[in-house]
């Protein structure tokens, strides 16, 4: 064979020779993604195997139902995706989550009338477990993020927020601005108790900001306002222990 | 003996009167909560005005807050208004306490179930004490135990049954024709 120039036969054969590479690699890709689908079929069956033999420790165990939520989750597995289908049948975790998800929507409720639908984290479960009882199975607060994504998801209107260490979670729908924020940031640092004064000092606002501020806070029913001493004090439910508490 | 006062006692801004509505609303419930349990454990059937600002019931030295005269006329007529007191006379200088017997609260329950179509329904203990479809009942917030009193007179009378929830601590009751 001549190897000067292409010619018409020397395309044809380069053709050929392109083609048949073609197919030689399109087999290599099809090998390449059975052998991934199968190891995934392995490790899935793996996990299902290591479900069924922990389910109990799953169903009882926060720290352990965490652990095995990570696992599935590298995987790309989501045991909470769907309430029908071997997930939750096996582990009745998808009814976990949604009971939880209940449960946390109603006390959040009964709760907003005290503290304008935001509520500390650490309350939030305490509430939970009050109502769950003693004989339930136990959450953890790993439990309730998850849950609370679920209801996200489900267009709920909740978020957690977060200020310095100390989760909140919002569940109504009212927009915090930055003003909002911040002054109730402050209240978090001042054992949820300010005044106008404390507000006007730390951030060296104009009075009619802090007024507008506090309003909002006050008309959404998160913060209560003592007006028998000297200077008015806004009193932040949700930043104080046990307001809750009879 | 002093009294075993509830935490939110000792909240100063508990004596304000709020100025937000839906604020207000719960403060008033808490407010009545206390007047009830207060009096019915001092024996108290009555509540004079001009003797009130000084009881210890609304004037709390300890945190040196107190409720206005104006603000425990407020107090008293939601109470009033939730059937659990009466003016004694037309001066409303005085009123006197109400406690609804059990049997009264079950007629009032089983009234509202009917006239809202709940008959054959089945409701949580919560929805009724605390939901959103009864917050302009009496019964509205009514303490837990009368409230369970109440249901177990209308189980009595066959007009409804109480269940527990298999799973979680609440409580369930429909009611019947």
């Amino acid at each position: 064979m001549r190897s000067r120039g292409i010619g018409i036969t020397g395309i044809s054969r380069l053709q050929v020779q392109n083609n048949k590479l073609n197919v030689v690699g399109k087999r290599l890709t099809e090998q390449r993604i059975n052998d991934v689908k199968i190891q995934f079929r392995d490790f899935k069956t793996n996990l299902e195997e290591f479900a069924q033999k922990y389910r109990k420790n799953i169903r009882k165990d926060p720290k352990f139902r965490t652990h095995f939520q990570k696992m599935c989750a590298s995987i790309g597995v989501d045991p909470l995706a769907s309430n029908k289908g071997f997930w939750a049948e096996l582990l009745g975790v998808g009814n976990f989550y949604s009971e939880l998800g209940v449960q946390l929507i109603n006390v959040c409720g009964v709760t907003r009338s005290q503290n304008g639908g935001l509520i500390a984290m650490s309350q939030l479960k305490q509430g939970v477990e009050k109502m769950r009882g003693s004989k339930a199975q136990k959450i953890s607060f790993d439990d309730i993020e998850r849950a609370i994504s679920k209801l996200k998801i489900l267009g709920s209107g909740f978020e957690i927020i977060k200020f310095g260490q100390t989760k909140f979670v919002k569940s109504v729908p009212t927009e915090l601005n930055q003003d909002h924020t911040q002054v109730f940031a402050l209240a978090h640092r001042k054992n949820g108790v300010l005044t106008k004064s404390l507000i006007l000092k730390e951030f060296s606002w104009q009075d009619k900001r802090a007024e507008s501020a506090l309003r909002t806070l006050l008309s959404q029913g998160m913060a209560w306002i003592d007006t028998q001493p000297q200077e008015h004090e806004y009193w932040f439910p949700s930043l104080i222990e046990n307001w809750l508490e009879k | 003996m002093s009294y075993a006062w509830p935490r939110y006692y000792s909240l100063p801004p508990f004596f304000t009167i709020q100025p937000v509505m839906q604020t207000q609303k719960k403060q008033l419930q808490l407010w009545c909560d206390l007047v009830l349990a207060y009096t019915r454990s001092k024996n108290i059937h009555m509540i004079d005005l001009t003797e009130a600002e000084d009881s210890e019931l609304f004037n709390n030295k300890k945190i040196e807050r107190k409720l206005s005269r104006q603000s425990i006329v407020i107090v008293l007529e939601y109470l009033i208004e939730r059937g659990n007191a009466k003016w004694v006379d037309k001066t409303k200088e005085k009123i006197q306490i109400v406690w609804r017997k059990p049997l009264e609260w079950a007629n009032i329950i089983y009234k509202w179930a009917t006239d809202n179509g709940f008959i054959n329904q089945i409701c949580t203990v919560y929805e009724l004490r605390e939901g959103d479809m009864t917050q302009n009942e009496e019964f509205f917030g009514l303490d837990i135990q009368v409230f369970m009193q109440a249901l177990s007179k209308l189980e009595q009378k066959g007009k409804a049954k109480v269940f527990q929830s298999e799973s979680t601590n609440e409580s369930g009751v429909k009611f019947f024709a």
